[in-house]
């Protein structure tokens, strides 16, 4: 029992670092209760989960932030970098470029994903400069930066077509935006995670 | 990337708790256990490390090289098979005296203040 209730007790320690040292946790205070059951059991059981409830608190946090700045992220090497900005840019200037192109020539199969390019390019242009600055400046994970990031920024801006949007356009729908903003996020965050998964040889210089 | 910095003095000062576990694997190989017991030994029972607090620290000592897992066991009866034994590698060696010789210096300079009398000899 004692063991089950500190094993639950390990679920607020990052997953990587529970599935690594977890059960050795377990086993070190199985070992402290054993030795604990030894003389005055009382006070020495309630001294031992005062001690473990104490150092949950103060090292649970410290594997959480020492995980989210793990410099094993793709973004710890500058060329790579460059090459993932510029390419995110030119990926959402071209969605900008075949909108504008789609509207002035009025090219109907462009316009039914219109929404979505619309989305692709701004969440892509604001999400990937957020996430690069974060992620140099912070040294964050750069997979977690991303998902974080594009998820409040594809949210914000979400929000914000809501309340503009609903006002200037009359055929506004917000289950098309809705969708457009889900597939921004899912692209956008994909990318970022093929990139972190998929190292060339270029990330050894 | 920290396992690129070899120079002992990069990785001064240590943490409490780390100094102590290296100071704990100084005469040997001990698993998680054991290094908890001989820290709260080594301090009088001032410092006891959390589980939380020792396998985060050695998961670093880890990284930096400083320590390494063995497959060896001092006594395999004994001993559970799963248990994971730490060892202090050479740079763990080193940091460690780089570490004692900085607080050597701190307490001859305390001494010298008059803060704490001079040992007798």
């Amino acid at each position: 029992m004692p063991e089950r209730i500190f094993q639950l007790m390990l679920l607020a320690y990052p997953r990587d670092f529970r599935r690594e040292y977890g059960w050795l946790m377990a086993q070190v205070f199985r070992d402290c209760h054993r030795a604990a059951q030894k003389g005055n059991k009382t006070l020495a059981t309630a001294r031992l989960w005062l001690r473990a409830v104490v150092d949950l608190i103060k090292a649970a946090p410290q594997e959480h932030w020492h995980n989210l700045r793990k410099d094993d992220s793709i973004m710890n090497r500058t060329l790579r970098d460059v090459i993932g900005l510029v390419g995110s840019l030119v990926i959402a200037a071209a969605a900008f470029v075949l909108l504008g192109y789609a509207r002035k020539h009025d090219v109907q199969a462009i316009l039914t994903v219109g929404h979505t390019l619309d989305a692709l390019a701004t969440v892509g242009i604001v999400g990937n400069i957020v996430t690069f600055l974060l992620v140099k400046a912070a040294k964050l994970n750069a997979v977690r930066a991303a998902l974080w990031c594009f998820g409040v920024v594809a949210g914000l801006l979400f929000a914000l077509v809501i309340v503009v949007g609903g006002r200037v356009d009359p055929q506004f729908s917000l289950v098309k935006i809705g969708v457009a903003y889900l597939i921004s996020f899912v692209f956008w965050f994909g990318l970022h995670w093929i990139w972190a998964n998929n190292r060339t040889p270029l990330s050894a210089n | 990337m920290v396992s690129r910095r070899t120079e002992p003095e990069s990785l001064l000062p240590l943490r409490p708790s780390v100094f102590h576990i290296l100071l704990a694997l100084c005469d040997g190989d001990l698993h998680g256990y054991g290094i908890m017991q001989e820290v709260s030994e080594h301090t009088a029972g001032q410092i006891r490390l959390g589980p939380g607090t020792l396998y985060g620290a050695i998961k670093r000592l880890l990284n930096d090289r400083l320590i390494i897992e063995v497959d060896e066991r001092p006594d395999p009866e004994l001993d559970d098979e799963r248990r994971r034994y730490y060892r202090l590698t050479d740079l763990g060696e080193r940091v460690l005296k780089a570490e004692v010789r900085r607080i050597s210096e701190m307490v001859s300079v305390a001494q010298r203040k008059r803060l704490i009398p001079k040992p007798r000899t």
